[in-house]
């Protein structure tokens, strides 16, 4: 028995097979990440209208997707909705026949119910006051939106979107039992012919952190760029630290309280 | 039946009236402001002042009585708030500078959206007033870098980028250290010295007497008192006047 619970040549032997897997999942994740979006934007405005039958339909959908178990929702639409006739014979069943299509819809209905709370919380966020002296300035309502509310509430939200996206792409794990191969599938298929049952899943994990750790990367960049506003210039800096080293040096600093009899080491 | 507007009144208010639930925080209030006054409100806390000019540009929306700026009278229709809001500039007392924005970007945005002024002339035009409130030098920085006293004189800016008849001031050095209140009560001066005219909701009494043609004392949603700066606060004849002046001037 090898020493590694990881069996490094089948590893490599099935890397290929789990690229093709990670490709589903990217696939499987971005899409309904963009469709997603695009659907809480215009309920996210009927969230927040203060008509009441524009706001409760879409409170009902955030309701509803966001309480439903994604899996529940898979099956529902993947093996629920082909019992209807109607739908099998009409020009839907292109997306309903599909396993892929069903688990796009499905995801990206989930999705957007999570983005119209992430949306709604950062557009809340943006000071009331900031889009009062846009008001005074004469810019227009859709202006003061595109121009002001919005950059700031992407700012606010970003770290939210963020968990939403990492925590929704590892959910996308659950495609195969709609019979998608996804990473998770090509693992698991794998094990059921080595009957390894830690090489596979352990390459998949790998694979999914390296996905997930380019979106934090990606998402980091864009935080910083977006934060940039706040940023310390770095001769701004430099002084504040030659500040501090100087008034370090004038003023006398006490020692820690120690509850032990640690001294600290004289460097 | 609307009369042609006298161009030499720039705000007329007659029976104002706002309130809040079954709060009135206006209860009736008359003024006429002529092109190029200098009105300096004063009042204690919750005396309607700043609800008062708030109505002026309609970011509060009044429940009676009569609003004509600039010869535009205010109703609940769109077009004619964002007419006055053309006309009128704002200085808030927390400043609401866009955070996202450098100080340059701060004055372009407004000319560059609602006049649809070329980057080159937006630019242009923000510097001019970026100079005119001595912050040339720090255009290109962030509200976030700028002192209090700065970022008020940008907010200043901003406003004057739009090329307002008429200027609102809601407790523009409230929010300030005092020794940034200075700057901004001289960039203040300044402006009154152009020729604009200004409302200004202010405990400076200093800038008050130096500046202000009429001052105003709102208490209790009314106009309690108003004058000419000297005789409002050497001989102020109501009680109530009397006693605030005491309060505020130790």
């Amino acid at each position: 028995m090898n020493a590694l619970p990881v069996d490094l040549a089948l590893a490599w032997d099935s890397l290929p097979a789990l690229l093709r897997g990670l490709q589903v999942t990217v696939l499987i994740t971005a899409l309904p990440l963009v469709f997603g979006l695009a659907l809480a934007f215009p309920l996210c405005f009927a969230r927040m209208s203060p008509r009441r039958w524009l706001a409760l339909p879409a409170e009902l959908f955030v309701v509803f997707f966001r309480g439903a178990p994604v899996l529940i929702l898979l099956y529902l639409v993947y093996y629920g909705f082909g019992q209807i006739k109607a739908l099998r014979e009409g020009p839907l069943w292109v997306l309903f026949g599909s396993a892929f299509g069903c688990a796009i819809l499905a995801f990206s209905l989930n999705h957007a119910a999570y983005m119209v709370e992430v949306l709604r919380g950062s557009l809340n966020a943006v000071p009331h006051g900031i889009v009062e002296a846009s008001e005074a300035l004469g810019i227009s309502r859709r202006n003061v939106f595109i121009w002001v509310k919005m950059p700031l509430a992407i700012r606010y939200g970003l770290k939210a979107y963020q968990n939403e996206v990492v925590s929704f792409t590892k959910g996308t794990a659950i495609v195969s039992v709609v019979t998608i191969t996804d990473l998770t599938a090509v693992a698991n298929s794998i094990f059921e012919q080595t009957y390894d049952p830690f090489t596979p899943i352990l390459c998949a994990a790998a694979l999914y952190w390296a996905f997930v750790n380019v979106l934090r990367i990606g998402f980091d960049l864009w935080g910083r760029w977006l934060d940039r506003h706040n940023a310390v210039p770095p001769q701004e800096q430099a002084q504040q630290r030659a500040a501090v080293a100087a008034s370090a040096g004038e003023i006398p600093v006490p020692a820690p309280r120690r509850r032990s009899g640690f001294r600290r080491p004289v460097l | 039946m609307t009369a042609v507007p006298d161009p030499g009144i720039a705000v007329s208010v007659t029976g104002l009236v706002k309130r809040y639930g079954d709060h009135a925080a206006l209860c009736g209030v008359d003024l006429e402001v002529r092109r190029g006054e200098k009105i300096v409100i004063c009042g204690p806390s919750g005396s309607g002042k700043s609800t008062f000019i708030r109505c002026l540009n309609a970011l509060e929306r009044h429940d009676a009585g009569r609003i004509v700026v600039n010869g535009i009278e205010l109703t609940g229709d769109e077009g004619t708030v964002q007419d006055v809001r053309q006309e009128v500039g704002m200085v808030f007392q927390h400043f609401n500078l866009f955070p996202h924005l450098t100080a340059l970007e701060n004055c372009m945005l407004a000319p560059r959206l609602n006049r649809g002024l070329g980057k080159a002339q937006a630019q242009a035009l923000a510097m001019k007033h970026l100079e005119r409130v001595h912050l040339a030098d720090h255009a290109g920085k962030y509200p976030s870098r700028l002192s209090g006293g700065q970022q008020q004189r940008v907010a200043i800016a901003r406003a004057l980028c739009m090329e307002p008849r008429i200027l609102l001031f809601d407790e523009p050095t409230s929010a300030l250290d005092p020794e940034m209140v200075k700057e901004v009560l001289a960039v203040m001066e300044e402006l009154a010295a152009s020729g604009v005219t200004m409302l200004c909701v202010t405990h400076e009494m200093g800038f008050a007497r130096r500046v202000a043609d009429r001052c105003v004392f709102m208490d209790r949603g009314a106009i309690v008192e108003s004058g000419e700066a000297a005789r409002f606060f050497d001989a102020p004849a109501s009680e109530r006047l009397r006693g605030f002046l005491a309060q505020i001037l130790h």
